[in-house]
């Protein structure tokens, strides 16, 4: 026995009070700054993430690039409120509803709040009313009767009549920029875009609008959905999961060794060392600072089943042998020199498994691997004390029971001569016996996964994080029916031309040349004077300026004061050439890309300037939808563009693009977030850019969660397979070393190749999405299916080099170590099944695959190892046999 | 102190003569606000002003206009009907792009656009006035004068130097704004700020006049900024070459000469 299981066997009371105190430790260290935030500043208190933009770390270039576009278009997180009403003949556009509208509209204006919950403290935080998206806040612009426009709010005040309420509805249709967006196509919803200050006000949000919509009893359905609002559900439910999840874990663990042991006393042990361990490994997640994220939330649903896991062996063996030594002592120290080894290797194995997603680049992930390793690590560390201190601390008295019960439980699938032992014993014959049509099955399997595994489609969707009847999922739904899309995602388009001073001199001596004046002509001879010196273009253009302005002051007469005037204005002309998106042939370009996008059937709508441009150049001409096309001037654009900004809201040409006209944002609208479909949409934007000349060099990025998604998507899947190879390779020399031979290393190896094989052949078959859960179960099943190789073949090799003889030794692997990996294939597989009562999928997506995983790799392990070492026993036994030849 | 500072409030008073005190009735209040309106908006019987706008948002990325403004007073009277040019030079793609205004007394102001790039005039149905001037943080009721009559004014405080005004709207649906409080120089009767309310009384948008001058024997606002909270950053105008009294004919105040500026007035 181990010097630690024999230390703890001599101080079995030590070792219950160390671990207890540790777990007190832990359990304050948690509590105390998460109940008591300023009584301890310094230490860490529970800290929740919900925000999936956190898949990417902080400095992530996409992050990065995603936050400054940002602050450049004055972009913020929505809440958005979708209002339908089934039973009024005009939908929502009645004037109960309306009047309702307007009144949630303007209760949302004033939501704020002093300090915007926990983490920003004394700044203000809520709604930012200037830039709600609601009939109330936006302007239009309509012909006022003959020859005038007018620019005025969509619905001022509430309509009086329905027939008014109606009238807001063909208002609205009439601007691009609204129909779809605002009112719903089929002219019966209404969508509220409510930005706010920051996520973690959502909650506070929400709740302010759900009381006032409690007020409502005009018929229509108010749905509140958008992200920041599914965050915060999504935190929710977390904990609903660990609540409930994991306590039903531990229950379903408790009843299953129960079913199979017999003895309240002894099967609390391995409750105890899961508890520990779980304890252990939150609390210094907590304690340390990392987040509680829905990675991080998986950790007690994980390692609560793998903790129990090894003390499920020393159990069993226990169980099997106490009859043999009635004597704890005795059967402890054979149980634990058995096990110790295997014990050893196959925590090294799982650790290595989980640890390897460190190297992935998605921090939660990260967090989570390397949180379950450790985890890991306690229930090995507490298994081997606590278990044998546990034993030795039961009194005799129950431990006579427990071997009377044993031999009587032998009946109910304990012993060799149980139902379950004569089934295990007849796999091991069958095993044996067809081991070349087991090994042709194995392989069938893995040419038919192959062929899966090539049809896996790679796809994510954080909404669809929610059960399909969830209410996010039921508005979600509801909203991308009658709207353009509650998926955005933002495209940019900025000049990569040099905007340098020569540039700029090259553009001014040709504006100069075409106006031809001999003011023109004298200022361009400045040009080179004024270039020379300068690197700066403000600087080269102010200095010619200067030389007009003096001269314009001189003027004599109006005619020499206009001459120089025309000089100073060729100047300005020269440096709006920068202004590319006030040019109509660049704009045409972007209404091309946006017809292109239109066409890929993905995009409900897509926002840019040239929509404004259009829809104002329009009413300036009587509202002629032929007149519904870009300026053909850039002076016209610019006009068409001062007229727009002399609304309520000029702050809104912002949105689309840069004030110095060299970025242009288009909003884009989808009614799909899956990556997939963002995936296609991105490829036909490459597409048009690469196949369609510019008229200025463009550069396209893009910003916007749909697209940060796909982005740590990718991350995800090529980190994981890296991390997948590098801890294959980390478990193939373990094994190696732990065998001290390749082949066998090789063959530890094989049920887990198969398991995984056929896992993700069966997720590309039945055409489950390779998503975030998916592409962490590699992890899991490389860490939990080589655990019973590993005990299979180490206890093989042990029985072969006492019995001599492969099939004899194959018999003797079918009794007590088959019933020990049996038993921990039923009471792990089953233990995370209450997975399934989560209210996420990517909770029940783990559930149910790991569960699949533990139950292959149970069977290859029992079924797939005796068969190759039967095959290939020469190969395994080599020396063995040569030995066994020359003392013969 | 308190002494000290009522002696300095006696004497101050007793500086302005027959100056209304702290509970004056309405009539003395509407009588500051008329001479704050008249102080700042029909000096002269006419006048024109080169205007450099520096509209900066709030990432501190400016944008600049300039243009000139020329206005005259319908038979002189203070507060009373008013037209005006504001004619665009800069940025060169709006040059010469030009707004009209009629400002009635006692009806909605008539406006006009014309831009030149199109070749388009355009009668302006504007029911309502606080809309953006040309995208910058002032409000065309910043530009040409909110009237006296619209609000319900209040003195609330007297200061050595200011009559401080609290006004609130006759129509309340009208305005974005619950309440505005000016302050009104008692000397010249400029107002030199004016910070507007919302309904939880929070001051969200402040006109300063950054800036006052002698023209013409006149008190003048050279330099004047708004500052808004809610959409962040702050327009600032600055006045150059302003002239009162320059006999402006009325009759280029129509739609033939907003396509053909006279350019004579605007050099």
């Amino acid at each position: 026995m181990s010097y630690l299981s024999e230390r703890s066997s001599d101080h079995p009371k030590a070792v219950v009070w160390m671990i207890g105190v540790f777990c007190a430790v832990m359990v304050v260290l948690v509590a105390a700054p998460s109940l008591a935030p300023s009584v301890f500043p310094y230490l860490n208190g529970l800290k929740v993430d919900t925000d999936p933009e956190n898949m990417l770390s902080e400095t992530e270039p996409v992050r990065v690039y995603h936050n400054e576009m940002k602050a450049a278009f004055a972009l913020h997180d929505l809440i958005v409120v979708g209002v339908a009403n089934e039973t009024h003949e005009s939908g929502v556009f009645n004037a109960d509803t309306l009047k309702n509208v307007y009144a949630l509209t303007e209760l949302a204006e004033t939501v704020r709040f002093s300090s915007a919950g926990g983490e920003t403290d004394a700044e203000t935080g809520g709604v930012i009313a200037v830039d709600i998206i609601a009939p109330s806040t936006v302007d239009i612009i309509e012909q006022a009767g003959p020859g005038a426009v007018s620019f005025n709010w969509l619905m001022a005040a509430p309509p009086a009549t329905d027939d008014e309420a109606v009238l807001v509805r063909e208002k609205a249709a009439r601007m691009p920029m609204l129909n779809e967006t605002l009112v719903s196509g089929d002219g019966e919803a209404i969508a509220l875009y409510i930005p706010i200050t920051s996520k973690d006000v959502s909650y506070r949000v929400a709740r302010a609008l759900k009381k006032k919509i409690a007020t409502f009893t005009d018929g229509s359905d108010y749905h509140i959905t958008g992200l920041p609002v599914a965050q915060d559900q999504f935190g929710v439910e977390m904990f609903r999961q660990m609540a409930i999840s994991a306590p039903a874990a531990m229950v379903l663990i408790f009843i299953l060794m129960w079913l199979f042991f017999r003895q309240w006393s002894l099967i609390v042990s391995p409750m105890l060392v899961a508890v520990a361990a779980v304890i252990g490994a939150m609390g210094l997640l907590v304690a340390t600072g990392a987040t509680v994220h829905i990675m991080s939330s998986m950790i007690p649903i994980f390692v609560m089943p793998i903790a129990v896991l090894d003390a499920v062996h020393i159990l069993s063996d226990f169980y099997d042998r106490y009859p043999q030594y009635c004597d704890r002592r005795k059967t402890l120290t054979h149980v634990m020199d058995e096990l110790w080894t295997p014990m050893v290797f196959t925590t090294l194995t799982t650790c290595a498994g989980f640890a390897s997603l460190a190297f992935t680049p998605i921090p939660p992930v990260q967090v989570f691997g390397v949180f379950v390793a450790f985890g890991v690590f306690l229930a090995w560390l507490f298994t081997v004390t606590l278990v044998p201190a546990y034993i030795m601390l039961m009194p005799q008295r129950s431990l006579e029971r427990f071997g009377a019960g044993a031999q009587r439980a032998s009946g109910a699938g304990g012993g060799d001569e149980g139902p379950l032992g004569a089934f295990l014993r007849g796999v091991g014959a069958l095993a044996v016996a067809q081991h070349k049509a087991i090994i042709v099955i194995f392989l069938g399997a893995l040419v038919a996964a192959g062929y899966g595994v090539s049809k896996i489609q790679i796809n994510d969707n954080p909404v669809k994080w929610f059960a399909a009847d969830h209410e996010i999922r039921v508005a979600d739904r509801a909203l991308n029916e009658k709207f353009a899309g509650t998926y955005m995602a933002y495209l940019t388009l900025t000049a990569a031309g040099e905007d340098d001073a020569g540039a700029l001199a090259d553009e001014a001596g040709r504006i100069l040349k075409d106006l031809g004046t001999p003011a023109a002509v004298e200022t361009a001879a400045k040009i080179p004077g004024a270039l020379a010196g300068v690197k700066d273009k403000e600087a080269f253009l102010a200095a010619l300026e200067r030389f007009a302005d003096d001269k314009l002051a001189d003027a004599s007469d109006d005619a020499a004061w206009e001459a120089w005037d025309d000089v100073l204005l060729a100047l300005d002309r020269a440096r709006l050439q920068a202004d590319i998106f006030k040019r109509p042939d660049v704009l045409a370009f972007v209404e091309g890309l946006q017809a292109h996008l239109q066409a890929t059937g993905l995009v409900g709508k897509s926002n840019a300037l040239p929509d404004v441009v259009k829809t104002v150049h329009r009413e300036l001409l009587l509202g002629d939808e032929a007149a519904y096309r870009l300026p053909e001037t850039a002076a016209g654009v610019a006009q068409t563009l001062i007229t727009y900004q002399n609304s309520h809201r000029p702050q809104d040409l912002f949105k689309l693009v840069t004030p110095d006209y060299r970025t242009a944002n288009l909003w884009i609208q989808m009614k799909s977030g899956d990556n997939v479909d963002m995936n296609t949409v991105i490829e036909a934007v490459d597409a048009y850019m690469a196949e369609t000349a510019a008229p200025v060099a463009l550069t396209h990025d893009w910003f916007g969660l749909t697209y940060i998604n796909v982005v740590w998507q990718d991350k995800m899947v090529s980190g994981m397979l890296s991390a997948f190879l590098g801890s294959f390779i980390i478990v193939l020399l373990l094994m190696t070393l732990l065998f001290r031979s390749f082949a066998w290393g090789l063959l530890s190896l094989a049920p887990l190749m198969v398991t995984i094989a056929v896992i993700y052949g069966v997720i590309g078959f039945i055409g489950k999405d390779y998503d975030m859960p998916v592409a962490v179960l590699s992890a899991l099943s490389l860490g939990l299916a080589v655990d019973y190789a590993i005990h299979f073949n180490a206890r093989s090799r042990r029985l072969h080099k006492k019995i001599g003889d492969w099939p004899d030794a194959a018999r003797a692997a079918f009794g007590e170590p088959a019933r020990a990996i049996f038993r921990n294939v039923v009471v792990i597989g089953a233990g995370f099944l209450p997975l399934l009562l989560a209210p996420l999928t990517p909770y029940r997506t783990v559930g149910v695959f790991i569960s699949a995983i533990l139950v292959l790799a149970g069977v290859t392990t029992l079924l797939g190892l005796p068969a190759i070492i039967t095959a290939f026993d020469g190969v395994f036994f080599f020396r063995k046999k040569r030995k066994g030849k020359t003392h013969a | 102190m308190r002494k000290l500072m009522f002696t300095l409030l006696a004497g101050a008073v007793a500086l302005c003569g027959a100056a209304p005190v702290l509970g004056a009735d309405s009539d003395t209040v509407q009588e500051i606000v008329n001479k704050a309106s008249a102080a700042a908006y029909y000096r002269g019987k006419d006048g024109k002003a080169k205007v450099s706008m520096s509209i900066v948002d709030g990432r501190g990325r400016e944008r600049s206009r300039e243009f000139t403004i020329i206005r005259s007073d319908i038979g002189d009277e203070d507060n009373g009907d008013q037209r005006f040019y504001v004619f665009f030079n800069r940025p060169a793609d709006v040059n010469r792009t030009a707004f009209m205004v009629w400002k009635n007394v006692d009806r909605d102001d008539d406006r006009w656009l014309y831009l030149p790039a199109l070749d388009l005039v355009k009668r302006i149905a504007a029911s309502d006035e606080r809309t953006s001037f040309v995208g910058s943080h002032f409000f065309y009721e910043d530009v040409s004068g909110r009237g006296p009559t619209e609000d319900t004014h209040v003195l609330v405080e007297e200061t050595e130097n200011y009559f401080i005004v609290e006004s609130t709207p006759k129509d309340p649906d009208a305005v974005e704004f619950s309440s505005y409080k000016n302050w009104i120089h008692k000397e010249t009767f400029i107002p030199v700020k004016t910070e507007y309310y919302d309904a939880s009384e929070d001051a969200y948008r402040t006109y300063s006049a950054v800036r006052v001058e002698v023209v013409g024997g006149y008190p003048t606002v050279m330099e004047a900024r708004i500052e808004d909270q809610r959409i962040g950053g702050a327009t600032t105008l600055y006045y150059n070459d302003v002239e009162y009294d320059i006999a402006l004919p009325e009759d280029i105040f129509s739609e033939r000469y907003l396509r053909n500026p006279p350019r004579r007035y605007l050099r």
